[in-house]
């Protein structure tokens, strides 16, 4: 379960503080408790100031200087994701994030990551569902070689038959090892698979090794034409530069790079199904059984997604959530549980991933899941529950926006997804406004046993008893 | 990343669904669909050098922290950081997962675990309540292979003294109580079953168990048995001798004034007493053993994980530098040899990279990577290839420079990073390095050349001594393997099979 834990992570769980005011210069005191404040309107952050613009040619820019340490990141995130796939080419727009690493007219094959680390920085690129984005972070005087790398792929990508045999390969490999080559490899796909019915959040965003096989040049010059324009693009600068300065440097090198028709949109939304669905994956991999099961609940950025959030911190993130006391500490039903929302710019969804003890028929711990969900439902949550939760989302936060990088890949993300790059500063509002409420609302609304997809993997060896004992 | 080895080192994001490129780490579709392996031209590497490159280094110093030893021998390392409001806390305390009696493996790591699972004055629960609502972290951990345990605390700058009132409560006062051991238990239980499904923890099992031979380094994992066999009395005969302050290290970053937190941990921790230990010394073993290959049974695997390695050096040691320079040249990272020949031009894998683990015992070397089973062989021909490679030809100039630009330039981004600055103070303070010495480093750095990569490489990379781990479906591999070496296989849990 680990990739989806991580692409939510950076949204869902980071949605999070960034109330405007100036940094309290605190000292550390031991002060006495006070009772009855609400802990997460005790933190303030300082207001991130930016200038937000738009090129000729389309491309959105975001400046945000930052001079507390000698580094910048830039992000440059792309309005495409795999959601923009048709059937017969799934895993595309991942293996088109490799194809940028390739070449272009003015850099080779393999060469941005050797100017990038060996000028002392870092980098990475990644693809979901709604959106690729490519980022590098960089000491401060390198501030030229990060723009000229990204805008000479924008403009110019160079892509050849060697290249792309090359880079499916890799593709393949990082299904291999994230997956195919994993317990509960599948799983992971089929739970989606299963609960979507909209092709575009159906299927994986890694793809199918059919469809990859497949994939020829002219699919990728395309989808550069089409996807890889300025206009459908979000670049962001974080760091220690002066924004006129770089604003200058930005225009250089990306001003000349023509803009390119608006890409089609695809519909995101999937209708609530009635009726539950199920499948049982038998898993030559996995040595212990682990249910899997999904909620749809509205997209990204709304009140409802917000209250999900928190619901998911209050069911299962830290050892004081009712699943880890209720079903892995008393009643030890469960070795394992997790549970997390996600944010995406369509229909999202609510996960809960649990490994039953051994000994413990998987039966009896989705009963327990059931009577925990059920408790929620009938007696909603406690105004000190919602508070704990708003304040460990909060904390999370605070740690992304220390760090550059993660500052300017989250403003990418609130850019391309929800078209608000302020929500950098606005969404601890937006946590802090749920209410008890509006929470118990939302888990009567969406935590319906009957619009709920369960996925439940055994080791193979249990394939022979399981068909047995259903004689 | 090019970040400081043999201490933690940062690794860039790990985020989103699927990813460029993805640091080995922690982090069947039946086998009849198969990539094409044959006949694919080869896609070379190719520099243009037309980005506009910076010649310029910028240098940075890394801010010092102030140092305090207390009464009681606890030592403070405390370095302010006023960015945000938040605080950290990082505990490291001897000797760790190296002092688990032989018949009891994973005893440090039970202890450490169940830390938070009761104290004197506070149950589980409650524990877990109060973290939770103050949005905190707490958490202790002893890792195999590690000198010390690791208590580890951080939350909003304004609870500190509510933070550091459970950190020491559960590090001085653990109760480790009866029931709370049971269901510890069972999870452990658990979750050594499901790393047992895990490739590279059981290529990282295995490649510890032929490299340390009868140490308590060569543990990875507790056994069924010691899981089993553990008792209340265990724990605390294992707390009561070895956490003690003198054998503790508490490094503070974050938002407080010095002073005023030195006064809060005296407040929290100055009570804390215990005789201090010395520090464990290992004694110089005997020589390398002869290459061979250990084959890790695991049927159904589409990939084969392969790990290449050696014994090398203690973290104080001087060849240390020589080392970080070799191994920055050969799979430092997605420039260096290892990420560009078997991924880049031979299409073998998602990754391959090399690293260096150092201790106060002589750690270790190891290049790894995770190829699809049919080039098994092809990738074992490219890691020798590359061993040969830097054992013979001295490396060239540039790449040279790369190398040393890569990890000297670095230092700017982890000034945004306090986390990485606390953690190379508490690597100077613990291994008792000199206090400039992060100073220094890019000059001793810098002065390693290639006839000092050459060297490094003929000590630490010798085919003749290389211990290659590989865990893969035996009935697809195990010839192709007999090629390289001996082969001699086990099962998951490291039985031998016939």
């Amino acid at each position: 379960m680990i990739a989806r834990w991580k692409r939510i992570a950076l949204l869902g769980a980071t949605l999070g503080t960034a109330l405007g005011l100036a940094l309290t210069g605190g000292r550390a005191v031991d002060a006495a408790p006070d009772q009855g404040q609400n802990s997460s309107a005790r933190i303030k952050l300082p207001k991130l100031e930016f200038r937000d613009l738009k090129l000729e040619n389309g491309l959105r820019v975001i400046l945000v200087p930052d001079h507390s340490a000698p580094v910048y990141a830039i992000d440059v995130c792309y309005n495409v994701g795999s959601r923009n796939e048709r059937p017969g080419r799934t895993g595309f727009a991942h293996l088109f994030e490799h194809m940028m690493f390739q070449g272009s007219e003015n850099v080779g094959k393999g060469e941005h990551f050797i100017q990038v680390y060996n000028n002392g920085g870092g980098m990475n690129g990644t693809t979901n569902e709604d959106r690729t984005t490519y980022f590098e972070e960089l000491p401060k005087n390198q501030l030229e070689l990060g723009l000229f790398l990204e805008a000479d792929r924008m403009r110019s990508l160079n892509v050849t038959q060697a290249n792309l045999d090359n880079q499916r390969n890799a593709v393949q490999e990082e299904r291999r090892q994230g997956i195919d080559n994993q317990a509960y490899g599948r799983a992971q796909l089929d739970l989606d698979n299963l609960s979507y019915d909209n092709f575009a959040y159906k299927h994986s965003t890694i793809g199918s090794m059919t469809d990859l096989n497949a994939a020829t040049i002219d699919d990728v010059k395309d989808f550069f034409r089409i996807y890889y324009a300025p206009n459908n693009a979000v670049l962001t600068l974080v760091g220690d530069f002066d924004a006129d300065e770089a604003l200058a440097k930005v225009k250089k090198y990306f001003g000349a790079i023509p803009s390119q028709p608006t890409p089609p949109k695809v519909g995101l939304a999937d209708e609530a199904h009635y009726g539950e669905r199920r499948e049982i994956i038998y898993d030559p991999l996995a040595r212990l059984p682990e249910i899997d099961i999904a909620y749809h609940i509205p997209p990204g950025n709304t009140p409802d997604n917000y209250a999900a959030q928190q619901l998911a911190v209050i069911l299962g993130q830290g050892e004081s959530s009712r699943f880890y006391q209720h079903l892995v500490k008393d009643k030890q039903l469960a070795s394992k549980v997790q549970v997390q929302g996600d944010t995406r710019i369509g229909t999202s969804q609510l996960y809960i991933s649990a490994t039953p003890r051994p000994g413990v028929k998987m039966e009896d711990l989705e009963k327990g899941i059931d009577e925990e969900i059920g408790a929620l439902l009938k007696a909603g949550i406690t105004p000190a529950e919602l508070d704990k939760a708003k304040v460990q989302i909060l904390r999370e936060f605070i740690e992304r926006r220390r760090s550059a990088l993660y500052t300017a890949i989250l403003i990418g993300n609130y850019t391309v997804y929800f078209d608000d790059p302020n929500l950098i500063n606005t969404i601890v509002e937006k946590e802090n406004a749920v209410t008890v409420e509006e929470a118990n609302a939302v888990a009567r609304k969406y935590l319906a046993r009957d619009q709920r997809t369960v996925v439940v993997t055994y080791p193979a060896s249990e394939e022979k008893a399981a068909a047995q004992g259903a004689q | 990343m090019a970040g400081r080895s043999g201490g933690s080192s940062r690794s860039l994001l790990r985020i989103g669904l699927v990813v460029l490129i993805f640091g080995l780490a922690a982090m069947p579709q039946s086998a009849k669909a198969q990539a094409q392996d044959k006949g694919t031209a080869l896609s070379q590497v190719q520099r243009l050098n037309r980005a506009p490159v910076n010649k310029e280094i910028l240098r940075v110093q890394l801010p010092r922290p102030t140092v305090v030893k207390l009464k009681n021998g606890l030592t403070l390392v405390m370095e302010e950081d006023h960015k945000l409001p938040t605080v950290d806390f990082t505990m490291w305390i001897r000797p760790g997962q190296l002092a688990d009696p032989a018949e009891l493996p994973g005893l440090s790591s039970f202890t450490a675990g169940m830390l938070r699972e009761g104290t004197e004055k506070r149950s589980s629960e409650q524990i877990a309540n109060e973290v939770d609502s103050l949005g905190a972290t707490l958490e202790a951990s002893s890792r195999f292979g590690s000198s010390y345990t690791t208590v580890t605390a951080s939350g909003l700058a304004m609870d500190a003294g509510k933070i550091l009132d459970l950190m020491s409560d559960v590090t001085l006062h653990p109760k480790f109580p009866d029931d709370e051991l049971a269901k510890f238990k069972q999870n452990e239980g658990a979750s050594l079953e499901q790393r047992l499904s895990n490739p590279q923890f059981l290529a990282t099992k295995e490649f510890k168990q032929v490299l340390y031979g009868d140490t308590p380094m060569a543990i990875a994992a507790p056994t069924k048995e010691s899981i089993a066999k553990v008792t209340e009395g265990d724990l605390k005969k294992f707390h009561g001798s070895h956490y003690v302050p003198g054998n503790a290290i508490l490094g503070v970053t974050g938002d407080f004034n010095s002073a005023e937190m030195q006064g809060l941990i005296e407040k929290y921790f100055g009570a804390w007493t215990g005789k201090e230990e010395q520090q464990e010394k290992f004694p110089e073993e005997a020589g390398a053993q002869p290459t061979k290959i250990t084959l890790v049974d695991r049927p159904g695997s589409v990939q084969t994980f392969i790990i290449g390695g050696d014994r090398t050096i203690r973290r104080t040691d001087p060849e240390y530098y020589g080392l970080a320079v070799m191994n920055q040249v050969v799979g430092g990272g997605p420039q260096a040899r290892l990420f560009l020949d078997l991924r880049e031009e031979h299409s073998l894998t998602y990754g391959a990279y090399s690293r260096i683990s150092t201790e106060i015992y002589r750690g270790d070397w190891q290049a790894l990577s995770p190829v699809r089973t049919p080039v098994t062989g092809e990738a074992m021909d490219r890691f020798i290839y590359e061993f040969k490679k830097i054992n013979n030809e001295p490396t060239p100039q540039g790449e040279m420079d790369d190398a040393h630009r890569a990890i000297i330039a670095n230092f700017a981004l982890s000034l945004e990073q306090p986390s990485q600055i606390l953690n190379d103070w508490l690597t100077v303070q613990y291994y008792g390095l000199p206090v400039d010495y992060w100073d220094k480093y890019p000059d001793k750095i810098a002065a390693i050349d290639a006839a000092g990569v050459q060297a490094s490489a003929k000590k630490f990379v010798d085919l003749d001594h290389i211990q290659w781990i590989c865990v893969g479906d035996r009935k697809q591999i195990e010839d192709v393997l007999k090629k390289y070496g001996p082969v001699s296989v086990v099962d998951v849990t490291g039985k031998v099979e016939d």
